[in-house]
């Protein structure tokens, strides 16, 4: 049967045991499962996981357009090719774009797709709310974005719109209201998202698969889930804070109140250091997964792997203050900060030395994933050391706000977070879309990208000790800043051109590519075990974990116990939903009139909110049964 | 799941609600001896960690009573703990980077 | 409000890996998030508290800790009465629980109109506004915030109280009263914290107690 089918036949529908509180059904919960109003109102974690995809690669072309844009400017000295105040635009659209816009949903997308598959759970553990992350998401980013339309422009202070830049006197117009708006509502999906994800790495593993048995992905998801519930209620607070000061002229950022604008750095910082681990942490993840399978080695040093994860995590709160050594915070201070962020260096360090451990003496299959891979770390490592040259504080006095601070992050976000991402659409491409990405194109697309790249950064280092500073507009001719640049911007069209040859592969094979089975990888983990694409209900039966690398076990061990039993009653779905969707609605009608100071239309908006919460609540999750075939028992392993 | 509880005996329904209304009492005794407190002429110091200590003392008591953690999973005070102990960490860093001698506003100078 | 209601089979009956209801664990996890929420918050008003400048207000000069004292007293007991609300209702004891939620949503609300009145007194009698001084936008902003929460606390009082009376509310939606418990009672801790380190210091730091 169809899933259309199934869902048209009464005697496969679950019914509410008649003793309970019946839901109030306000709102018709569509059965579709094609069409636009299935992809609207779906609570499926794998329908989320690719929108959150497809608009974080949208996203991601507009960061890159942004880049672009800037290095055209700097590309030859005392250019005018975009005014100065655009360019300020530029510069805070293209980091707020990508890090918010871009890599956080990417990695979102990939959370989605793989945690409940590898942890061999059916969905997330609250359906409607990931649904509900995924629309206050977009929600934010067209706040973010919608200043582009305006006269008063896109927001302009920077992505770290440091105070008081971001006070009405400074920025009076509306760009400061919608920048602090739309990370409000974006740190609540996030937010939202994270604890979701806790409960279900916790609460939903399948029988056997105990916390030394996850998949180190999904370690690495729950770590970085952690990470956001701890760490985006700082910025939450601050953003607050500005939003107060600009609109109810509170003092918190005003001098002459007896507020202090440092203030604003400290809470801003104490989000933004452990932002940069929930950008990268997720990457490890890829690499631990990738490395293994075409190394066909499990991975070195497992306990190791996931305990220097959590330590990176938890001593990533107590280092914030490494991006303000220059702010005269007083020698014991800087000096408390420097040494933290140095002990970071070693489970980061040790982390690498595993990776190599896993490649050593293993069976290398140079496939574009692995390339990916291993790009990152190389790449990830270069970043790693620059990031060590910062955390000498009197050395840092130099480096900070110039561009070599702009070589280390964009090698540890690109060379890191964005090879790793690269690396992970290859590899889980086939899973979800049931074909390969082209191998040529993408081998061909790695190495204009790997090339690109370093010819982007590298010259940045150098930039950034012969002085050139941070957001610099334009530059005279006689600064010897004018080589570097050149380079760095030839680069930058360069990587522009890898990314669209990446992408365009991607979107061709997605229609013509070759055809992939369930496990075209030789995989190691859950997710492998079942057709590609998933089926709804991801396992026809919940499989019994006996092992680390559960699914390599099952493939290879010949001792294999007595196959799990089907549930009784057969599979339950949730139904889909409008809750969600509408209730992202209220949040975007809200944020956008309380930006323009429009006190009805905001308490519209929340009103849709507060409404659609009783309605969800109402409503009950629902759902229906469906009753699968038993599958195949797994093909004999190949070697 | 824990939310069975048997009708009598230790930690049954019936004698927590003894608890419940024994750690009220607590509670409010507690308060009324911080206000006490503030009036008395101790030294500072004392007075600070006097007024930490019964505040403490009252968290913990709402949090593994009234919230349940002591009948609960180990599991649940450990997430709780954490988001705790890094607030808190978080706000005495923060105090103590403001009060060094570097960071004092000129505005605060007589 | 209503737990996973689908057919006997369902969801909810579903064993979660640790015996921890998704609901719960998620709650708890929430409010180790809200934890750093109100430090930040809190952090923002102490640090401000430490160099004040010189045309600051006093604040043990506006305080009205008679009042205050009773609002917080109130509070703690109606944390009480909460408890008592899911005490009742994993015993089964639908009617018990709504009267005890009652209490609690009235509680909340004197605590409420205590704020308020405090509130107004500052604002038109001492002369106390969110703008006109660091300690004032501090202190609107953080007690402000947390008496949000309380507001938001008492609608999910009274919309679970409603609720109680539909057909078929049972011992089974205990975990739905149990997850609001712990929102209250977490409201509650956090004005613990609030009393000693916005009102109850300023006494010791003004007092004629001698420094060391």
């Amino acid at each position: 049967m169809t899933m259309a089918e199934v869902l048209a036949n009464p005697a496969t529908i679950g019914h509410e045991a008649p003793t309970d509180v019946r839901p109030v059904r306000l709102l018709p919960r569509p059965r579709g499962r094609t069409g636009l109003v299935a992809w609207l109102t779906t609570v499926d974690h794998k329908k989320i996981g690719l929108m959150y995809g497809l608009f974080a690669v949208c996203f991601f072309l507009l960061g890159g357009v942004e880049a672009l844009l800037i290095r055209t400017q700097l590309i030859v000295p005392n250019s005018h090719f975009v005014g100065a105040h655009f360019y300020s635009e530029l510069f805070t659209m293209h980091g707020t774009t990508m890090i918010f816009l871009a890599v956080m949903p990417l990695n979102a997308a990939f959370f989605n797709l793989l945690v409940p598959l590898q942890i061999g759970a059916r969905d997330v553990a609250f359906p409607r709310l990931n649904a509900f992350s995924l629309w206050v998401f977009l929600a934010g980013a067209v706040i973010l974005n919608v200043g582009w339309f305006l006269q008063a422009g896109a927001p302009a202070a920077g992505w770290f719109g440091y105070a008081p830049l971001t006070s009405k006197t400074f920025t009076p117009d509306v760009s400061a209201d919608l920048w602090t708006i739309g990370l409000e509502v974006l740190g609540l999906s996030s937010i939202v998202a994270a604890l979701n994800f806790i409960v279900t790495i916790i609460n939903l593993r399948a029988p056997g698969m105990t916390m030394m048995r996850l998949p180190v992905f999904s370690w690495m998801a729950l770590i970085t889930s952690f990470l956001l519930v701890m760490a985006m209620p700082s910025i939450a607070i601050a953003l607050l804070e500005v939003i107060f000061d600009r609109h109810f002229g509170t003092n918190f950022f005003e001098v002459s109140g007896g507020g202090q604008p440092i203030l604003w750095q400290h809470l801003f910082w104490v989000f933004g250091h452990p932002e940069v681990y929930i950008l990268i942490l997720p990457a490890f993840g890829y690499v631990s997964e990738i490395l293994p399978t075409f190394a066909r080695k499990p991975l070195f040093g497992y306990p190791v792997m996931v305990f220097s994860g959590a330590l990176i995590g938890f001593i990533g709160f107590g280092v914030w203050s490494h991006h303000m050594f220059t702010t005269g915070m007083g020698t014991v201070a800087n000096s408390a900060f420097a040494l933290a962020t140095m002990a970071i260096a070693v489970p980061t360090g040790v982390k690498i030395f595993n990776w190599v451990g896993t490649l050593w003496g293993g069976h290398l299959r140079m496939r574009t994933p692995m390339l990916f891979a291993l790009g990152f770390l190389w790449l990830f490592m270069m970043g790693g050391f620059s990031g060590i040259m910062h955390s000498a504080a009197p050395a840092d006095s130099q480096q900070h706000n110039s561009y070599f601070v702009v070589a280390h992050f964009h090698y540890v976000l690109i060379g890191g977070a964005t090879f790793g991402l690269l690396a992970a659409v290859h590899y889980w491409f086939p899973k979800f879309f049931g074909r390969k990405i082209d191998e040529r194109w993408g081998k061909v697309s790695f190495w204009i990208i790997f090339l690109g790249f370093n010819a982007t950064f590298f010259p940045m280092h150098f930039l950034g000790l012969d002085g050139m500073p941070r957001r610099t507009w334009t530059y005279d001719a006689d600064m010897g800043w004018s080589t570097g640049n050149l380079i760095a911007t030839l680069g930058a069209y360069l990587l522009g051109a890898g990314l669209v040859v990446y992408l365009a592969a991607a979107v061709w094979s997605a229609f013509r590519g070759e055809p992939a089975g369930d496990d075209p990888w030789d995989g190691r983990t859950l997710e492998w075990s079942i057709p590609s694409p998933p089926p709804e209900y991801n396992f026809a039966v919940i499989p019994t974990v006996r092992a680390r690398d559960a699914w390599w076990h099952e493939k290879h061990d010949r001792a294999r116990g007595a196959p799990a039993a089907a549930e009784a009653g057969g599979i339950h779905l949730p139904d889909h939903s409008w809750c969600p969707l509408i209730a992202a609605a209220g949040l975007l009608l809200g944020g956008l009139s309380f930006a323009h100071d429009r006190l009805g239309l905001s308490l519209a908006g929340l009103g849709v909110v507060v409404l659609s919460i009783y309605l969800w609540a109402l409503e009950g999750p629902g759902g229906t049964h469906v009753h699968p075939e038993a599958p195949a028992a797994p093909a004999p392993a190949k070697t | 799941m824990d939310l069975a509880l048997p009708a009598s005996g230790p930690g049954s329904a019936h004698s927590r609600f003894h608890t419940y209304v024994q750690v009220a009492m607590i509670l409010a005794v507690i308060t009324g001896v911080e206000l006490l407190l503030i009036f008395l002429p101790f030294p500072r110091p004392l007075l600070i960690g006097g007024l930490v200590v019964l505040s403490a003392v009252k968290f913990l008591f709402v949090i593994f009573i009234f919230m349940h953690l002591r009948w609960d999973r180990l599991f649940c005070t450990a997430v709780f703990f954490i988001g705790l102990l890094l607030g808190g960490g978080t706000l005495g860093a923060l105090v103590n980077l403001f009060n060094v001698a570097a960071s004092v506003p000129l505005t605060a100078h007589p | 409000m209503s737990s996973d209601t689908a057919s006997p089979a369902a969801a909810h009956d579903a064993p979660t890996a640790t015996g921890i209801p998704n609901k719960k664990l998620l709650f708890w996890a929430f409010l180790a998030s809200d934890c750093m929420f109100f430090g930040t918050l809190i952090s923002t008003h102490l640090v401000y508290r430490q160099y004040p400048p010189p045309d600051n207000p006093v604040p043990t000069r506006v305080f009205d800790i008679e009042l205050t004292s009773f609002s917080t007293f109130v509070l703690l007991m109606s944390s009480l009465m909460m408890a008592l609300a899911v005490n009742s209702i994993h015993r089964g004891r639908v009617r018990a629980m709504r009267g005890a939620l009652l209490t609690t949503a009235l509680f909340g609300l004197v605590f409420l109109g205590c704020q308020a009145w405090e509130f107004w007194h500052f604002v038109y009698v001492k002369n106390l506004t969110i703008t006109n001084s660091i300690f004032g936008s501090t202190f609107f902003t953080l007690t402000g915030t947390h008496g949000t929460h309380v507001a938001v606390g008492v609608v999910w009082l009274l919309s679970m109280l409603a609720y109680s009376y539909r057909r078929g509310f049972d011992e089974r939606h205990a975990v739905d009263v149990e997850m609001m418990g712990l929102y209250w009672h977490f409201v509650d801790i956090v004005w613990i914290v609030i009393f000693t380190a916005v009102y109850l210091l300023e006494y010791v730091y003004a007092g004629a107690a001698p420094a060391r």
